[in-house]
């Protein structure tokens, strides 16, 4: 369990959250254009790595609304919290 | 079709706190993100749209609650005429944020239920079961959450010192006072 300061509504406990996977995934623009497997690298394939990930995350039982964590996925420590359509501070 | 019974027939007396259920209260939720809606909302009700999170704004007859950042909550702060499903503030924001595409105007009166609770110990109870840390906003009024309270989704409002009005929408609220009896009954 950890802390999630909420771009909106300020700092919330993680229970009010939901995890929507990585952020800054990129829909490519000729989805017919693609092979099978590059579609499906785009669709299923993520990094999952174990270190800091850019992950978007929603205030579920709060404001609802949707934004860009950046969290270190080996001790949950949340280095950065930006809103959606931000730069992410460093990529 | 209306259900004009209540939700919650009982009023809860404990030891620093009393909860009952208030109605018929007109409860709107309203939508929109640009500047001419809120200034239309203030004139229309002649009320400021809370900007800042977590806070409310009220008037006379009307109190509104921030809920997200294009998203607040209004309620009549007097109870209204149970026989009746057509409220003068409903009609007016319809005709002037609808209608002219300004913003959203939803009507939750059925959908949420009010429980007003009154007592020192209304966030001893709180505490038993949510999150949410009270420390700030027990004293700060007029501040406002949403958050979890035994697992479910309720809209907390600070009105006063010891007073706080608590939303949950209608098929949770029944299952939400008798756990918070039951909690009241431990504290």
């Amino acid at each position: 369990m950890f802390i999630i300061n909420c771009p909106y509504c300020g700092e919330r406990e993680q229970s009010e959250f939901k995890a929507g996977g990585e952020a800054h995934i990129i829909r490519p623009k000729q989805p017919t254009e693609l092979s099978d497997d590059q579609w499906a690298e785009y669709l299923f394939m993520r990094k999952n790595i174990k270190g800091v990930q850019f992950e978007r995350w929603v205030h579920t039982h709060g404001c609802r609304k949707w934004f860009n964590v950046v969290r270190d996925t080996s001790n949950d420590v949340i280095k950065a919290v930006y809103k959606m359509g931000e730069k992410p501070p460093t990529k | 079709m209306l259900n004009y019974t209540n939700a919650i027939t009982e009023e809860k007396s404990y030891s620093g706190l009393q909860m009952k259920e208030i109605k018929p209260v007109m409860k709107l939720v309203i939508r929109g993100k640009k500047r001419e809606f809120l200034s239309a909302i203030g004139k229309s009700l002649n009320l400021l749209l809370p900007t800042e999170a977590n806070t409310s704004s009220s008037s006379d007859k009307l109190t509104a609650l921030w809920l997200s950042p294009d998203e607040w909550m209004i309620y009549s702060n007097e109870i209204l005429n149970s026989e009746t499903n057509e409220y003068e503030t409903e009609n007016l924001l319809n005709k002037n944020i609808s209608k002219t595409n300004l913003g959203a105007v939803t009507d939750v009166t059925d959908q949420f239920v009010l429980i007003n609770m009154k007592g020192d110990k209304i966030f001893d109870l709180f505490e038993t079961g949510s999150p949410f840390n009270f420390n700030d906003f027990r004293n700060k009024k007029g501040s406002v959450t949403q958050t979890i309270l035994a697992k479910i989704d309720v809209i907390i409002h600070n009105q006063n010192k010891n007073e706080v009005n608590l939303f949950v929408r209608h098929s949770f609220s029944q299952h939400l006072f008798s756990w918070m009896n039951d909690s009241a009954s431990r504290l």
